[in-house]
């Protein structure tokens, strides 16, 4: 059956192929994996490109739903059988390109895609000084929900907890996570950053934790984990009781939702005399190397299409997630979002997140767990500063 | 020391004896198991020799159609009249030859660098070259193919020899039918094991056999196939598994083996003793609706796992039921770190743990109980013995013995529990080097090693030592079980 | 202490008016009574503690199952009762079409089908199965009644397809006709205890006999196969939901591996069990050393043997069925030690009256082994449910070849599905069902089989 259903698409794909106005184009199986929630626009989105591109109309693309997350690890896994296009995070490029996943953008789409996205998505898709993948939201970093009848003063951390634990209610922030974590450590004026070569490699690392910026974020953070309103975590929808939250756009309805009239948004407060900072995120479109120029072509021509500014701004409109192209971001919608105007008002303050090694995660989590488990709570400076340095000889440890 | 004194000694003191026992004897046990390995070597060898001298001899007296067997297998049967069985030797030659030509020969010829021809960019469109993978795995394949090939081939020698010697006699060959009829009847062993042996060497074998060639390779996310070649490196990933210092997984594995010998010790124990307690309650003589009191229990094997510990996991999550109510009712005022503290995601799998295994021990316990001879308490009873007297005389003495087995075979199966931890906590918290978790069994590690960060070489070696770590376990408890049983045997 | 010195200051009293000797005796007997009921007490406590904790996250699984993700919140909330029961999150699973309402109401007209059934079976057992053939009108009144269950049945019947578009009916009589199957059997068993000839031929209806387990795995596995494939070819085409796919893959693999497994597992154990040949010693310790090995080592390269055979992504279902089965033989340990216990004698017996081994294995030894066999194969059914490992390993990438596991899992651990918790739970619930039922139905095999397996290793 499998077999007959082959020859007969060879068929069809040969008399297609001799078809002169197909000439050009592409004609045979494309598979594109996104976040579930995105998959019914992305067939939307690509029936609106084979409407456009007549050249395409006869491709048959299939879109199936593979988390982010986990879209790295399966097309690393086999090349071979992962999709054509894929969404993915942008901590996962270095790794995919070091596995040979990815193959860089097209010179030209690089040059358009160069002018019209924001920088801090653009560094994000580039290794060394090759762009590798397509930005398609800029909006992978945190900033605070919060209610307005608990939490007078978003801007200081101090007043958010004492009104949180006035008000009996909790703030969530998932310390845990290295991720959340680099709020207070670049908050507070350290480093972390690895540098990596056209392949992935990752070649250096910039740390200096262990210094007196890093006690001051480490001594923040255990303050922090010492209020009877704090509460570990990031996820809205898994959350109860909550004064304020820090957390993503992606939580925006669920937050909406859970404020109610008293929904607001912020960014980060300050702590301790510094302004929390933390990562700038993005999620981008990633083309596999193909074997088949057409194939590859057509690939360009749909990734080029699905990250552009009016189907970013229709994906905005649809899902919510903030575009990363510039005139998108000047739309009105946009501007008018609380959740993407906080995350903007962030963005000053962020560090555009570049590669970082799977180790660095679990390390990262282990500390945070540590200061949840009240480890640190009567530690002196030098512990610390010994807890900070074995951190920071880890972080060195992931080179090479 | 006399059989008298050992017998006085307190049950405590005797294993302790026969511990000692054991390594003092296991180095003569080693040099005789040594002696034994050398022994069969020789055996094989002599074997092996006899065999090939048998080749030889076997041409010499050989007729033609012997001879001719050696190129062209089953052309002796055919010319012998046997055309099925001649047919089937053909056959297969045929097969293995074109396999060969066709498709084994070019990757058993790359199997020494694993490839080398690099993928490369033509224009945007990228060719691939080697893919080191295929070629591992279809070399390996090939090789088996070969052994299955020259096994057939000296069958098929054998064969001809044993059929012409019975024609010499004067005897008559078995037809097809009649060799057919056999596979029903004298030969019904390889009717039966004909497929599950295939199926065993094409999907445990094999694979096995690759992941132990794959530990001496580079094959991680740096090398990945089809674009990236990788290549034999010999025993660097050993190295960087077992030894301590930065970008080595010495104390990462220390850890988590430790950790993984702790939670087997309890898993298993700790369910075998409550199963067995739960079991006596519930068989105790006077206790009404035993059916129902079991069936309860046993809920929890019939739900699918994935189902019931997903739910628990969740029930025991910061923001889970367990938390907010203890924290409504103030008991608490910070959510208890059920799975973010190693110590407490440690207690609580091991917790949760009883509530998946009580019921496996109860049921088997229940089993067993029920084969205790009546008459032992019955004594017991009349001797004046106390309910935890005849526990500690009768009861446990006899499960012991009887489960003896079991307790190996389930001590082995924790450490190798694999859905309790990755239902349960996924390895979380982390913290460890080599990204492994604090409740990170080796088996989970290994799997996080695979899927997560595609580093198939520290898998493989990570996989080599859980086998070395059981084959030792079991060893010394098989070479243990002789002394536990006499102890045990109660008269 | 307190409790204990009541009773012996009762038996004082009592004694004072009698004969004084008696108390020493009769003390020690009542006391040894009370001692009796107090432990049973105790262990009646504890039992009871014990049941509750066991049952507890079930029933917590079940009632936030019926939390609506709509008009509550789909993740993990501070409070257990939903505040109003629904069945949004049922709804949810088979999602694409407007199934859900007429699956309701064939499951109503289920009901009222299986209620005029049950009637009218047991009014016709009556009637056929009498001894006394005398009472003739008798005979005729209850002929009368089941002529008006039938009627009822019919009635009902029509009524269902009304509301169903054309299309449709075929299915909802399909569906119908397997409720009735399920729920008449269901109820004739536990309420009538008839056992008329009648009753005997209902698919799913079970006498109390020798063959009872045999007969409720055939009568289950029938209505299992029936589900898949009335899921596979009628359902999963009318909808699009994907949880029903999933479910479908999953009782598909499930149904098939059940059969394979079965066979290969008592093919090997037989062989080694009771014959002789070259070569049984060194399989048993391959067989043993292999099994040192763990499992997931090998993934990756079961993956792309899968993957050169196509049998992976899309063609997930038969490439699982195949993994699970083609190294089952390793698993013989449980019923070789079922098939040590058949006495030798009877295959000697057999073999000397002309019988070959094939016949000895299917005639004597099978008949004997039920037990076994029905262990072996309700531990190969249900094993595949609860796969998520090597089954998402296999699918990855895509919905048509992932089985429940995979896609309940990815709900609960993915970002993108925080929301999905209480859909989670409707979907536990309704793998649970089945396999729990099943379960508990061969509750007894399972004992059998873990018990011998435990004591002879």
């Amino acid at each position: 059956m499998k077999k007959l259903l082959t020859l007969v698409l060879a068929v069809a794909l040969a008399l297609t192929l001799s078809c002169p106005a197909f000439a050009e184009g592409y004609s045979g199986d494309l598979k594109i994996w996104v976040a579930d929630a995105a998959v019914d626009f992305t067939k939307a989105q690509v029936d609106a490109f084979k409407a456009a591109y007549p050249e395409y109309a006869g491709m048959n693309v299939s879109v199936e739903a593979v988390g982010e997350g986990d879209a790295a690890n399966k097309v690393i896994t086999d090349v071979a059988a992962a999709a054509d296009i894929f969404g993915f995070a942008q901590d996962q490029l270095a790794r995919m390109v070091a596995a040979g996943a990815l193959i860089d953008v097209e010179p030209g789409n690089a040059e358009i895609v160069k002018a019209e996205n924001d920088a801090g998505s653009v560094a994000a898709v580039t290794l060394g000084d090759t762009m590798y993948a397509y930005p398609m939201t800029s909006d992978n970093g945190y900033f605070m929900y919060y209610d307005k009848s608990v939490v007078t003063d978003p801007t200081d951390l101090d007043k958010v907890l004492a009104d949180c634990e006035a008000a009996g209610k909790s703030f969530y922030m998932e310390i845990n996570s290295g991720w959340y974590q680099t709020a207070f450590f670049f908050g507070a004026g350290c480093t972390l950053t690895y540098d990596s070569d056209n392949e992935g490699n990752l070649t250096n690392c910039n740390v200096d934790y262990a210094s007196d910026n890093g006690l001051k974020a480490l001594k923040s953070m255990i303050k922090v984990s010492q209020s009877p309103a704090f509460v570990n975590g990031s996820s809205i929808s898994n959350a109860t009781n909550v004064g304020a939250i820090v957390d993503g756009t992606w939580d925006s309805d669920a937050a909406k939702e859970l404020f109610g009239d008293n929904y607001a948004a912020a960014k980060l407060p300050t702590v301790d005399g510094y302004q929390l900072s933390g990562f700038g995120g993005f999620k981008m479109l990633g083309v596999k190397p193909q074997t088949d120029e057409d194939k590859l072509a057509a690939c360009d021509a749909l990734a080029a299409f699905l990250t552009s500014g009016e189907v970013q701004q229709a994906r905005y409109e649809a899902l919510g997630w903030g575009p990363s192209n510039l005139e998108a971001q000047q739309s009105d919608a946009v501007k008018a979002d609380v959740a993407l105007s906080a995350l903007g008002e962030q963005l000053a303050f962020t560090v555009p997140q570049g590669q970082y090694p799977g180790d660095y995660w679990s390390l990262a989590t282990g500390l945070g767990d540590r200061i949840i488990a009240k480890e640190f709570d009567s530690a002196d400076d030098a512990a610390l500063m010994d807890v900070l340095t074995e951190f920071q000889n880890a972080c060195i440890s992931y080179v090479g | 020391m006399v059989d008298l004194d050992y017998l006085k000694m307190s049950r405590p003191r005797k294993l302790l004896h026969d511990l000692a026992g054991f390594f003092a004897r296991l180095p003569g046990r080693l040099g005789n198991g040594l002696k034994g390995l050398a022994l069969a070597v020789g055996r094989c060898l002599k074997g092996l020799g006899l065999s090939i001298a048998d080749l030889f001899t076997t041409f010499r007296d050989g007729d033609w159609k012997t001879r001719l067997s050696y190129l062209v297998m089953g052309s002796g049967s055919m010319a012998r009249g046997q055309w099925g069985r001649g047919l089937l030797f053909f056959l297969f030659q045929t097969v293995f030859n074109l396999y060969m030509v066709n498709f084994g020969m070019a990757y058993l010829g790359k199997l020494n660098t694993l490839g080398v021809v690099e993928t490369y960019k033509e224009g945007r469109k990228t060719v691939y070259g080697d893919n080191s993978f295929l070629i591992l795995l279809y070399g390996v394949l090939t090789l088996f193919f070969i052994a299955a090939f020259i096994y057939t081939w000296r069958v098929n020698i054998r064969q001809n020899k044993v059929s012409q010697q019975i024609l010499a006699s004067g005897g008559k060959l078995k037809g097809t039918k009649d060799n057919l009829q056999s596979l029903v009847d004298s030969q019904f062993h390889k009717t039966l094991l004909a497929l599950p042996t295939l199926g065993v060497f094409v999907f445990t074998i094999l694979p096995i056999f690759f992941m132990i060639l794959v530990a001496f390779t580079n094959f991680d996310y740096n090398h990945q196939p089809p674009a990236k070649l990788f290549t034999w490196v010999g025993f660097e990933n050993f190295r960087t598994l077992l030894s301590s210092g930065s970008a080595s997984y010495g104390d990462t594995f220390r850890q988590v083996l430790f950790w993984t010998l702790v939670w087997a010790f309890f898993a298993t124990f700790l369910n075998y003793f409550l199963g067995m307690f739960v079991a006596i309650m519930i068989n105790k003589k006077g206790i009404r609706l035993k059916k129902m009191w079991r069936t309860i229990l046993v809920m929890t094997i019939a739900i699918p796992q994935f189902v019931s510990l997903l739910y628990v996991s969740k029930m025991f999550a910061a923001d889970g039921l367990i938390n907010t109510y203890l924290m409504k009712w103030h008991w608490i005022a910070q959510p208890i770190p059920f799975w973010t503290d190693p110590g407490w995601a440690r207690f609580t799998i091991i917790l949760i743990n009883i509530w998946i295994g009580i019921p496996y021990l109860m049921l088997i316990a229940t089993g067993i109980l029920m084969n205790i001879p009546a008459d032992l308490y019955e004594s017991a009873r009349i001797d004046g013995a106390n309910a935890l007297q005849m526990y500690g005389k009768i009861t446990l003495p006899y499960m012991l013995f009887v489960t003896g087995p079991y307790l190996l075979t389930s001590f082995t199966g924790n450490i190798n529990n694999f859905n309790v931890i990755f239902l349960l906590s996924q390895g979380k918290p982390m913290g460890l080097a080599g990204n492994a978790g604090h409740t990170d069994l080796l088996i989970t590690w290994l799997y996080r090693m695979t899927v997560t960060d595609t580093n198939y070489k520290i898998a493989a070696v990570i996989g080599i030592m859980v086998f070395v770590v059981l084959a030792v376990i079991n060893l010394v408890v098989y070479n243990l079980i002789p002394s536990v049983k006499n102890e045990e045997d109660f008269q | 202490m307190a409790e204990r010195k009541i009773p012996e200051v009762d038996i004082i009293v009592d004694e004072k008016a009698g004969v004084i000797k008696e108390v020493g005796p009769q003390r020690k007997l009542r006391s040894k009574k009370g001692h009796e009921r107090r432990t049973n007490g105790a262990i009646y406590t504890v039992l009871t503690v014990m049941s509750i904790v066991w049952l507890v996250p079930f029933v917590f699984l079940v009632l936030q199952s019926f939390r609506s993700y709509k008009l509550e919140k789909g993740g993990m909330v501070d409070y257990l009762l939903p505040k109003t029961f629904s069945l949004d999150n049922y709804a949810f699973l088979f999602e694409g079409s407007n199934f859900f309402h007429w699956c309701g109401r064939a499951i109503l007209v289920g009901l009222a089908c299986a209620a005029a059934t049950v009637a009218l079976v047991c009014l016709a057992g009556k009637l056929f199965d009498r001894q006394d053939r005398g009472a003739r009108p008798a005979r005729v009144g209850i002929l009368g009644a089941c002529l008006a269950a039938g009627y009822a049945l019919l009635v009902a019947l029509t009524a269902a397809l009304q509301g169903f578009a054309p299309a449709e009916r075929p299915v909802a009589v399909l569906v119908c006709l397997m409720l009735f199957l399920a729920i008449g059997a269901i109820i004739a068993r536990v309420y009538l205890k008839q056992d008329s000839k009648l009753l005997r031929s209902i698919p799913g209806y079970v006498v109390e006999d020798r063959h009872e387990g045999a007969k409720k795995l055939a009568a289950m596995f029938a209505e299992f196969a029936l589900l898949a494939i009335i899921l596979q070819y009628i359902l999963i085409p009318m909808t699009k939901s994907q949880y029903l796919l999933w479910y479908t893959n999953t009782l598909t693999i499930a149904l098939f591996t059940a059969v394979l497994q079965t066979a290969i597992v008592l093919s090997v154990s037989y062989a080694l069990s009771r014959l002789r040949f070259r070569g049984r010693k060194l399989i048993m310790n391959a067989v043993l050393v292999l099994g040192l090995f763990p499992g997931f080592l090998t993934m990756i390269t079961l993956y792309f043997l899968l993957k050169q055979m196509g049998l992976t992504q899309s063609g997930a279902v038969p490439g699982l069925i195949l993994i699970y089965c083609a190294s089952s033989g390793m698993g013989y340990y449980i019923s070789k030690g079922f098939f040590d216990t058949i006495p030798k004698s009877l295959d000697e017996s057999a073999r000397i009256d002309g019988a070959t081994r094939f016949q000895v294995f299917m005639k004597i030894i099978m008949p004997l082994a039920k037990p076994i066999v029905i262990y072996t194969i309700l531990m190969a059914f249900m094993a595949p449910w609860g796969d998520y490992v090597f089954a998402s390993y296999v699918a990855f990438g895509d919905q048509q070849g992932y089985n429940v596991a995979v896609g309940l899992y990815n709900w609960v651990n993915t970002n993108d599905f925080q929301n999905y918790f209480t859909r989670f739970c409707a979907g536990g619930v309704l793998v649970a069902l089945p396999i729990t039922a099943l379960f508990l139905a061969l509750q007894k095999y399972y004992v059998e089989g873990v018990t011998g397996g435990a004591v002879k290793g």
